[in-house]
């Protein structure tokens, strides 16, 4: 008796063993590991379900460069994300979307993604892997009806070899397609600027950045706080309703009290990421900075971490602005993995 | 030495096949009528307010099913989408002790609303889900009326919203007093589209034509969804 136990369970471990070994031969994606920035928080779990794999990265990058994916086939997610603006539109305060439309919105920098909880300037994503239905979809940016898209997948054979690859059969679904951008949007870390060289002992400020940065954490760490550089809560920062009528986060909310709110954007590759607010209308640091300096602080519903007067000399201003470069991570906008 | 391996298999299966057979389950469908039409796309209706109308397009989502008893029952995992294009009939678990009723949320909850992609009912490419403002629309009223002031004169009721006071998924509670009712082949519960419009809130559709977000006349809407549902009694 216990040597036919022993018997079965040999059989049993052996076969299962070959079953796993014939089923690889088929479907392999090599992981990746999510490595976390010293010094960075937990991020959120997107990768807990959606397990980070090599072939699923490529599929994300794919299609994410891939203007077909768009109504007219003129415009891909890389039109207005581009990665030497640090995956924003490089000087425009407005996106171009497909037959010379407009977007509403300054196109927000793509940066470390998986430590947000809601994603775009009003918060109305609410999990990283259902973004893409929005720009997809939406008129004035790639138009195209989700059905279509999902067909062009499946009609071009090298997205189905790269579907096989990644999730183990050529079966192109929406669930499949999403999952796979958020592979490759999810990864898009930056935190080897200068300023996280600092940190980790690797290189020191020069003085006016030493300066610029002890007045940054006197002044703005309270929303852009290190080491995300936003606290990724949604503030009215004085911004007037623009021509739009954007009342951002009010919009998703439908509370009074969030108009005129938005999302804090981290200030890592700030640099690159101009014009900045919301609609793009401030078109420098330097003028973001005058923005905050000359604030009315009565306005009615500003933030309350705006409302006492922020006074800075030229000096000052330029301190800050010094210290802001030193957010710039070339590794990040140069890097090869993220490129097309 | 494979040769056994399959037969091993085999025996495995059958067995989890006999262990899963021994759980009974009753199919249920789900009819879709407005008063005396048993049927309403694409029907001359006429609503309380004396507002004719037809329905173009209706869907709504049906999740945590489950026959009530005296002692807490699981809910059949899953969630329906149901179409009054279609035949809806769902299969769920009927458990060995007396049957009171049947309880069903019109909607999905709140974790599936955030859960990030998903496949089957609950795949965007259903159309019901706003990418712009994430979360799944459960309900789905579209179709036309001269008494619409909307744009070719259009009814669009999207009600959803999973957050807060505003939220409009529904729990929805059917006694079942004649155990008869449970010896037919299928159980059918009947949605009467009349009573959504003529429910706890008056909806009147010169007055609403148009919801397609989350707010206090979805939530307005959504309180009329119990009064919608009932068991056909056809013994």
């Amino acid at each position: 008796m216990k040597i036919n136990i022993t018997l079965y369970f040999l059989i049993f471990i052996t076969t299962a063993l070959l079953l796993i070994s014939a089923g690889k031969k088929y479907y392999s994606p090599t992981p990746v590991s999510f490595t976390v920035p010293k010094g960075f928080p937990a991020p959120n779990n997107i990768f807990l379900k959606n397990k980070l794999t090599e072939e699923g990265f490529e599929l994300g990058k794919k299609m994410f460069y891939d203007t077909r994916l768009s109504k007219d086939g003129e415009v891909s997610c890389g039109s207005c994300h581009q990665q030497f603006a640090a995956f924003a539109t490089y000087d425009h305060d407005l996106s171009h979307g497909i037959n010379n439309s407009f977007s509403n919105r300054n196109a927000p920098a793509l940066i470390n993604l998986a430590w947000m909880k809601e994603w775009h300037w009003d918060g109305g994503i609410n999990h990283l892997e259902m973004q893409p239905l929005s720009p997809l979809s939406a008129a004035n940016e790639m138009g195209e009806k989700l059905d279509t898209v999902i067909l062009k997948l499946k009609a071009d054979t090298a997205y189905r070899r790269m579907f096989k690859a990644a999730f183990g059969d050529a079966n192109i679904t929406t669930e499949r397609m999403l999952k796979a951008f958020a592979q490759f949007t999810g990864s898009l870390v930056s935190a080897d600027s200068k300023y996280d060289k600092v940190k980790r002992g690797e290189a020191v400020f020069i003085l006016p950045e030493q300066k610029g940065y002890e007045i940054f954490k006197a002044n703005c760490n309270g929303c852009h706080k290190e080491p995300l550089f936003t606290d990724n809560s949604f503030r009215n920062n004085g911004i007037a309703l623009n021509r739009f009528n954007d009342v951002g986060r009010q919009t998703i909310s439908q509370d009074k009290k969030d108009s005129l709110k938005f999302k804090v954007p981290t200030l890592r590759n700030v640099a690159l990421t101009l014009p900045y607010m919301h609609d793009g209308q401030i078109n420098s640091l330097e003028n973001v900075i005058n923005h905050y300096t000359d604030l009315d602080t009565n306005l009615m519903n500003l933030d309350p971490l705006l409302t006492k007067k922020i006074n800075f000399t030229d000096k000052e201003k330029r301190q800050l602005v010094l210290f802001l470069y030193t957010l710039t991570d070339t590794s990040f906008t140069k890097n090869k993995r993220f490129a097309p | 030495m494979s040769k056994l391996f399959f037969v091993l298999l085999g025996m495995v299966i059958q067995g989890c096949c006999i262990a899963q057979k021994k759980q009974l389950s009753m199919p249920i469908g789900f009819e879709n009528i407005c008063k005396e039409e048993k049927s309403i796309l694409n029907k001359n209706l006429v609503n309380a307010f004396a507002e004719n109308y037809t329905i173009t397009k209706f869907k709504y989502y049906i999740s945590n099913v489950k026959f009530v008893t005296d002692k807490k029952t699981k809910n059949t995992p899953g969630v329906y989408l149901v179409d009054a294009s279609k035949k809806n009939i769902i299969s769920i678990i009927v458990p060995s002790k007396k049957i009171n009723g049947i309880s069903f949320l019109l909607g999905v909850d709140s974790i599936l609303n955030c859960s990030g992609a998903q496949s089957g009912a609950l795949d965007p490419l259903n159309d019901m889900f706003w990418t712009w403002n994430n979360g799944y629309i459960f309900f789905k009223v579209e179709g036309n009326s001269a008494s619409s002031k909307a744009d070719l004169h259009r009814i669009e009721h999207h009600i959803g919203g999973f957050k807060g006071s505003n939220k409009t998924m529904r729990e929805i509670y059917l006694p079942i007093n004649n155990p008869a009712l449970l010896k037919q082949k299928t159980l059918v519960i009947q949605l009467d589209i009349d009573k959504y419009w003529n429910g706890i809130n008056k909806i009147r559709i010169a007055e609403t034509p148009v919801v397609a977000l989350p707010g206090i006349q979805a939530k307005n809407a959504a309180d009329n969804f119990a009064g919608m549902f009932s068991i056909k009694n056809n013994l």
